[in-house]
């Protein structure tokens, strides 16, 4: 096993003060961590020619956040990141616009919004779901495929609690689905590792759809499969399993079907990862519907954002096996409980 | 080092920052009128600028679009309810630079300065906010009505498109961040065009939370350190005449009647109305 690092070669992690991973690596897994110090390091001197002062100040872009400077901003106060995982087209950047829009009304189920430094990255977002778009019905841009995930950033207070920063990673469904085939493409998933939920959204148009429902049912365990196997997805890491597009659901006449089969597909997961998983949620939303005949916009949503704000439960004990061993240790602690 | 405060009339265009400020010049100067701040003097200066915004406000005509070229700073001596003469400086900054924060996401450097007074009068518009409206919710509306939405060229997305609430929040955000950080600060919220905006029969803390709740929930909760406060204000007291276009309006022309022009004025704080215009700066000079 490596020794404990001293440091670590990405400068917003505080390895060597808390002990913890920015990443979410276990500490002897770490490629990152070193134990190089900055006074190993000589100071090299520099000439160079004063600029003219500038006419303009820049200001921050607002723009999505990649991986550093979402980093920088995690250390500002308490912080929860989110995942959030599905194929291509499942509704992944309607439900993080359904989540900011609906705070432009005001508190989502008791949350309040506290500030924002991606407010440029959430107004594109939320555009072609808008009016201003003079679209006829919400449309979403898909998601470059390839490209690495950047983080959109809420400051959000909890009703009775502190201000806390929640991270949202946004990266291509193609990018995750092909993890499933190809385990070392999941190794790219930082903002996987370092979710403290991760969210696995189940297309709900797919699953009512008699040439899509099959392969909803078969691809999404193995997407999780494929990350746990993979440690992209931490021990101990909570899951939602959310069922998007909830308008059309119960607009077909499958609606009744397609619920079973997602309570079907949310209890063999938790089944086969309860034990590896923190908490295991399931959710039904309706971020941006293209109908509100049976659905309100952002449905199901205000409970999803609390199940991201809160804390991860305390590790569960694990029994020990019953030892056969006669050896007076081994009977002293067999029936005490240790933490995962 | 003066410790002389510097107030910064801030707002998005159209928001009533230079309508403010022609009213606070005539009423801290009218004979007889009530205020907390009273006038104690001309500091060094050329007047001729506020002049003009007072002499046209008293006229009851439309003030110009400030000029983007060149900031004109306004500087008066006032006096408080305690009898201590402070010197107020305002700068007159066009709206289109508080827009352009938000749409080029840059500030001029001779602006900075003024950006870094502690006490900010924050003017929002009650009367042309822009709140985000959802497709779905327009096509369930129109489908109610049994009406087709008309067939549009799709618009792409751009700054300018962003509600109102989300540049004011943005606006807040920059002078909390950065090079324009300065600690804690007290910001006026005022919500002009109170005359139109008092028909809907909230005070200013329920039109806040109503008509730009993601500003109220930014302020209530703190996470930046303004102490904040809101008024509704109406400068004009109802429309004034547009010169360009030759106006001739009835309601100007009752406005016009009254015996004072400060008579014109409304400051609404929670329940209580005035006309004095200087209540909010007393209360962040204060």
């Amino acid at each position: 096993m490596a020794s404990q690092p001293t440091g670590c070669s990405n400068e917003e992690c505080k390895v060597a003060v808390d002990g913890k991973c920015v990443e979410g690596y276990s500490l002897d897994e770490c490629p990152h961590a070193t134990r190089l110090s900055v006074d190993d390091i000589s100071e090299v001197g520099e000439d160079v020619l004063s600029p003219a002062p500038p006419t303009v100040l820049n200001l921050s872009l607002g723009d999505a956040l990649d991986r550093e400077d979402a980093s920088a901003l995690q250390c500002r106060r308490t912080s929860r990141t989110i995942g959030i995982i599905g194929p291509n087209n499942s509704g992944k950047t309607s439900l993080v616009a359904g989540v900011y829009d609906l705070l432009q009304g005001g508190p989502v189920g008791g949350v309040s919004f506290a500030g924002s430094s991606t407010l440029i990255g959430f107004e594109k977002i939320c555009h072609n779901a808008r009016a201003a778009s003079r679209r006829d019905a919400p449309h979403t841009e898909r998601t470059i495929a390839g490209a690495d995930a950047t983080f959109l950033h809420l400051d959000l207070r909890p009703n009775g609690g502190e201000v806390m920063s929640v991270f949202i990673g946004d990266r291509s469904g193609e990018d995750y689905l092909a993890a499933a085939d190809d385990l070392t493409r999941a190794g790219d998933f930082f903002e996987i590792r370092r979710a403290d939920v991760v969210t696995l959204l189940v297309n709900g148009e797919h699953l009512v759809s008699s040439e899509h429902r099959h392969e909803a049912k078969a691809a999404t365990p193995q997407i999780v499969d494929a990350l746990i196997e993979s440690r992209a997805l931490r021990l101990g890491c909570r899951l939602a399993i959310v069922l998007t597009k909830e308008d059309s659901v119960l607009a077909s006449a499958n609606a009744d079907r397609a619920h079973r089969e997602f309570g079907d597909l949310v209890e063999a997961i938790k089944s086969t990862h309860g034990g590896y998983l923190g908490e295991v949620g399931s959710f039904v939303v309706a971020a941006s519907p293209r109908d509100s005949t049976h659905v309100k916009r952002g449905e199901g949503v205000d409970q999803l954002l609390s199940y991201w704000l809160a804390a991860a439960p305390a590790p569960r004990s694990v029994q020990r096996p019953k030892t056969e061993s006669s050896r007076m240790i081994d009977l002293l602690d067999a029936n005490e409980d240790i933490a995962e | 080092m003066t410790t002389d405060p510097d107030v910064s009339i801030i707002g998005l265009p159209e928001s009533g920052k230079t309508t403010l400020l022609a009213a606070i010049w005539h009423m801290v100067r009218e004979a007889g009128s009530v205020t907390a701040l009273k006038f104690d003097g001309l500091s060094e200066g050329n007047y001729e600028h506020v002049s003009g915004l007072a002499k046209r406000w008293r006229a009851g005509k439309k003030q110009q679009r400030t000029q983007t070229s060149g900031m004109k700073v306004v500087s008066m001596r006032l006096k408080t309810p305690l009898g201590r003469s402070v010197e107020v400086s305002f700068p007159d900054i066009p709206g289109e630079d508080f827009s352009g924060m938000w749409e080029k996401r840059e500030v001029d450097q001779a602006m900075v300065r003024t950006l870094e007074a502690k006490a900010i009068v924050l003017i929002v518009n009650g009367d042309t906010i822009k709140f985000p409206a959802w497709i779905v919710e327009q096509t369930a509306i129109a489908k109610g009505a049994g009406i087709n939405p008309a067939e549009a060229d799709v618009v792409d997305w751009s700054p300018h498109l962003a509600p109102t609430q989300v540049q004011v929040v943005e606006l807040l955000q920059f002078l909390m961040t950065g090079d324009l950080f300065v600690g804690p600060r007290k910001l006026a919220v005022l919500i002009s065009a109170w005359d139109e905006v008092a028909g809907d029969g909230l005070d200013p803390e329920e039109i806040l939370s109503t008509k730009l709740p993601l500003l109220d929930q930014y302020l209530r909760n703190g996470r930046d350190p303004w102490r904040w406060r809101v008024w509704g204000v109406s400068a004009q007291g109802g429309v004034y005449e547009d010169q360009e276009k030759g106006e001739q309006l009835e309601v100007t022309a009752a406005l016009r009647d009254l015996d004072r022009p400060s008579d014109r004025i409304k400051v609404v704080d929670g329940k209580t109305e005035s006309t004095d215009i200087t209540l909010p700066l007393e209360w962040l000079i204060g």
